[in-house]
């Protein structure tokens, strides 16, 4: 049962991983501007990602293999992992605009890299802990 | 033990005994100083074109197909 | 007081330098074992009234020494005769440990064992009987967790009371029937050299000798008993033996480990099921290259505000110094020679050290290990072996520590060739320079124009290894072996340890040479006295109409080549320099519109020496790190004269073909 769960969601997370990081993408190389999702090929590129590992566990899912859990588990390790790495890039950015008295907005940050990653830490904090807890050991 | 086939044509979660490591001393030499030696139980676990990640006892090895091509096991056996 | 020596041992990936660390904390030496470019670490103590020094000898997993590192290890065990060899055993993998174990008793030195991570052992479940282990080798065990700090005192006491134990009790695998009796034929013929019976422990040797060891062979060339041996080895089959002589070994400790360890649940391994993920077929090279560009995003992001402020305090450091020191030609000594060219290497500090802290945490987790693996099969297409895509990596952000990270490539040839492709890779050094003359020549274009730059600079490393490969250093690339060490989260406290020694050692050499040189290139642009700083009259204007001639074909006029001169320092100094020739400081829009303005200057000419900054001569501090990592000054002239001639040529074709389509030049 919880496996379902686990399919289902690491299905619509790595949907909406993958749907964005195309929406970064195009919006780079067309220069299209859209609320909340910066044109970044790269950063378009890190969210597709993602989005594969996601989805790669949920098919593995619906397929009936174990395997599933591991890829949905290091997906949602991803997530949380790129959400932290932005949300420390953006804050040295806001460090560094106080440095230089340029302007800065809180807007900035919100990328679709942190809002995902906040799903992500639900996921992590359900099921992940004790998965990754093997891992902690020195 | 009849060497059987070489190391890098097991197939991921397969478990086999080395029998003879086809390499210059040197390369022995080393390869027994990582448990890698005849008699040895290696499994493959990660395989992709012939690289592969072999565990022996507890310790992990990741091993290019070259070395994987020189090390032969016997029969393979699902783990 | 008395003295004691203390050699540290053990495979690699146990913990045997976070173990150094907690025991020596910052009383450390380090420097290099004579002769070849393996680090040599030694830590002073003071103990219950013994002064105790320990050395950390290299990770090895055996001691029949071949690799550089093993060779180190040995020797000091069998020719420097430490008072006791502690060695570090990673509790979670006992069985290939205890491999070493079982050689290091051969060579009849006290040994105590450091039973390492311990708590990592309890957490997997394994019980670990200490004191049954201790009895069954003969040899004290203590427990120990290196990361924190825990069971140093008892390491300490148990390695004091064995090295002061005399005779000491030796403990050794048996052979069988067989190999027994050769061992003490062998032994019988080597014991009427009394100067070997001296140095070295005859079973060890025996042993050795019956393995069929190049080594152990030569240590008995000039012996009377030579002869003798030979003898006795023509008849037999060395290879035979040798396997078979290893299987006992592990038979022993096959028989050992029950008696022991009691297994956990066991169940499923954490590690293996991640390493199913990151080294899957298809997201394997994806996932990576997202971690790297993460790894990227994060080091500039983090370092911007130090670099802005450090940015701050030089402008301030040299207005206040142009302001207040007289005479004039010092204040510009110290101003534009010293505050602007140890300020041009300062200013980078901030982007290595948090480059080396997320590596050192990647390596840490032991993720590395799982990317080496992955760039494996790319890398051999190239000619180089998957480690060697690290030390490329560092050198997008600097040459100098890419090349250092070339040392745990174990292949001479693999080695050297990944050091001489190094300068190729676009270092952070030469964005500035970039920066400048794309933004000025093309406009919109300049972002593109800078990525092309960077793909150009990999493609000149990728095709330099192949012809290397084929010319100068021809061969296979070794064949890869790696242990993959379990992930582990890395404390906070080892990954900074890690970033400082790697980034303290960047700035000692970057610094010490930069500033040398920043003296020379100072000299050069104010002598003969009285001249302009920098100008067509001064020693670099002399130079530079020297070198113009040579220059001429690409396009390039005097002051572009005294720049050039001047970027053998560190090439973002190209900037400053053409800044002072062109009267327009650095300041970045009057530096732009002065070289636009330039007749002598066209987007080809522009593109030609972008290109010729990127290939030409890496900086000083790179030809120092190449001439002390390849220990010979001959590799060093290669890099110089090799870069400089692709830049040349690669200049002359790309700035023609350029100006076809874009006019000019």
């Amino acid at each position: 049962m919880s496996n379902v769960i686990k399919g289902v969601f690491g299905a619509v997370l790595g949907v909406l991983y993958g749907g964005l990081g195309m929406l970064q993408i195009v919006s780079a190389v067309t220069y299209l501007a859209l609320p909340f999702v910066p044109a970044s090929f790269f950063g378009g590129f890190v969210l597709l990602v993602i989005g594969a590992v996601l989805l790669t566990g949920a098919r593995k899912f619906a397929q009936g293999l174990d395997e599933g859990v591991v890829f949905v588990n290091v997906g949602i390790l991803l997530s949380v992992a790129f959400g932290a790495v932005t949300l420390l890039a953006a804050g040295a950015g806001a460090l560094e605009a106080v440095i230089a008295e340029e302007a800065w907005s809180i807007a900035d940050a919100i990328t679709p890299a942190v809002y995902l990653a906040v799903i992500g830490a639900a996921g992590f904090l359900a099921w992940c802990r004790t998965f990754f807890r093997g891992l902690v050991a020195a | 033990m009849d060497p059987i086939c070489p190391l890098a044509l097991l197939s991921a979660g397969t478990e086999a005994t080395i029998a003879e490591v086809r390499a210059g001393k040197e390369m022995r030499f080393r390869l027994a100083g990582m448990g890698l030696c005849p008699g040895a139980r290696v499994r493959a676990q990660c395989v992709d074109r012939g690289s592969l990640i072999v565990s022996v006892g507890d310790a992990r090895y990741a091993l290019s197909r070259g070395i994987a091509m020189k090390i032969l096991v016997g029969e393979p056996e699902a783990a | 007081m008395t003295g004691i020596r203390i050699a540290l041992t053990g495979n690699p990936n146990v913990g045997k330098t976070t173990l150094f660390n907690a025991l020596t904390g910052s009383r450390q030496h380090v420097g290099n074992w004579p002769g070849v470019t393996v680090e040599k670490k030694t830590g002073r103590i003071d103990w219950n009234g013994h002064a105790i020094d320990v050395i950390d000898l290299p990770g090895t997993y055996s001691l029949t020494a071949y690799s550089a590192d093993e060779v180190v290890a040995r020797d000091y065990i069998i020719d420097e005769n430490p008072d006791v060899v502690v060695q570090v055993v990673d509790a979670t993998n006992l069985e290939r440990n205890l491999y070493l174990t079982t050689q290091l008793a051969e060579l009849g030195v006290p040994v105590v064992i450091a039973l390492n991570m311990a708590d990592a052992a309890e957490a997997g479940g394994y019980a670990i009987d200490r004191e049954k282990l201790s009895a069954l080798l003969a040899i004290p065990v203590v427990r120990t967790v290196g990361t924190r700090g825990e069971g140093l005192d008892g390491l300490l006491d148990a390695a004091i009371r064995e090295a002061e134990t005399s005779p000491h009790h030796e403990h050794t695998v048996g052979y069988g029937n067989d190999a027994e009796a050769m061992i003490a034929s062998i032994v019988d013929v080597l014991s009427a050299d009394k100067d070997l019976t001296k140095r070295y422990p005859l079973r060890w040797l025996a042993v050795r000798l019956l393995e069929g060891d190049e080594n152990a062979l030569a240590k008995i060339r000039d012996s009377p008993a030579f002869t003798g041996v030979q003898a006795l080895l023509s008849g037999i089959d060395p290879d035979e033996y040798e396997a078979a002589m290893a299987d006992r070994r592990y038979e022993m400790i096959a028989a050992v480990l029950p008696q022991v360890r009691t297994a956990g649940a066991g169940g499923m391994n954490v590690s293996e099921m991640v390493d199913r993920v990151v080294t899957d077929r298809y997201l394997g090279i994806p996932i990576f290259l997202a971690l790297m560009w993460g790894a990227f995003e994060l080091t500039f992001a983090v370092a911007a505000p130090f670099v802005a402020l450090i940015e701050a305090g030089l402008a301030w450091l040299s207005a206040t110094v142009a302001g207040s020191i007289e005479p004039g030609w010092l204040a510009s000594l110290v101003g534009d020679g010293i505050i602007g060219g140890v300020g041009a290497v300062l200013v980078f500090v901030p982007n290595i050290f948090i480059l080396f802290l997320i590596l050192s945490f990647l390596d840490d987790t032991g993720y590395l290990a799982r990317a080496a693996f992955i760039m494996d099969r790319l890398m051999y297409a190239i000619g180089l072996p998957g480690k060697a895509f690290i030390p490329m990596l560092i050198g997008f952000g600097c040459n100098v520590p890419g090349i250092m990270a070339a040392r745990t490539i174990e292949g001479e040839k693999d080695r050297l060739i990944t050091i001489l492709v190094n300068p190729f890779i676009s270092c952070s050094a030469r964005l500035p320079v970039y920066i400048l003359f794309a933004g000025a020549f093309f406009g919109a274009g300049a972002g593109g124009v800078v990525f092309l730059l960077y793909i150009l600079g990999i493609a000149a490393a990728i095709g330099s290894a192949k012809l290397f490969r084929h010319t100068i250093l021809p061969g296979e690339s070794s064949p890869f072996i790696m242990e993959m060490p379990p992930y582990r989260l890395p404390t906070a406290w080892t990954s900074l340890l890690h970033m400082w020694s790697r980034g303290a050692m960047y700035v000692r050499k970057a610094g010490t040479i930069i500033l040398v040189g920043a003296l020379v290139v100072w000299c050069l642009a104010s002598l003969p006295f009285g001249v302009d700083y920098g100008s067509s009259a001064s020693l670099a204007g002399a130079l530079g109409h020297l070198l113009e001639p040579l220059v001429a074909p690409l396009g390039f006029d005097w002051k572009i080549a005294v720049a050039l001169l001047f970027g053998f320092v560190a090439k973002e100094v190209v900037v400053g320099s053409l800044g002072v020739l062109y009267g327009t400081g650095e300041g970045g829009d009057a530096l732009s519109m002065a070289l636009l303005a330039d007749p002598g200057l066209s987007a080809a000419t522009a593109l030609a020496l972008m290109i010729f900054v990127l290939l030409y001569t890496p900086c000083l501090a790179t030809i120092a790190t190449i001439r002390k990592e390849t220990g010979s000054w001959r590799w060093a002239g290669f890099s110089v004269a090799y870069g400089l001639v692709l830049a040349w040529l690669l200049a002359l074709i790309v700035g023609h073909i350029a100006s076809l389509f874009l006019g000019g030049a």
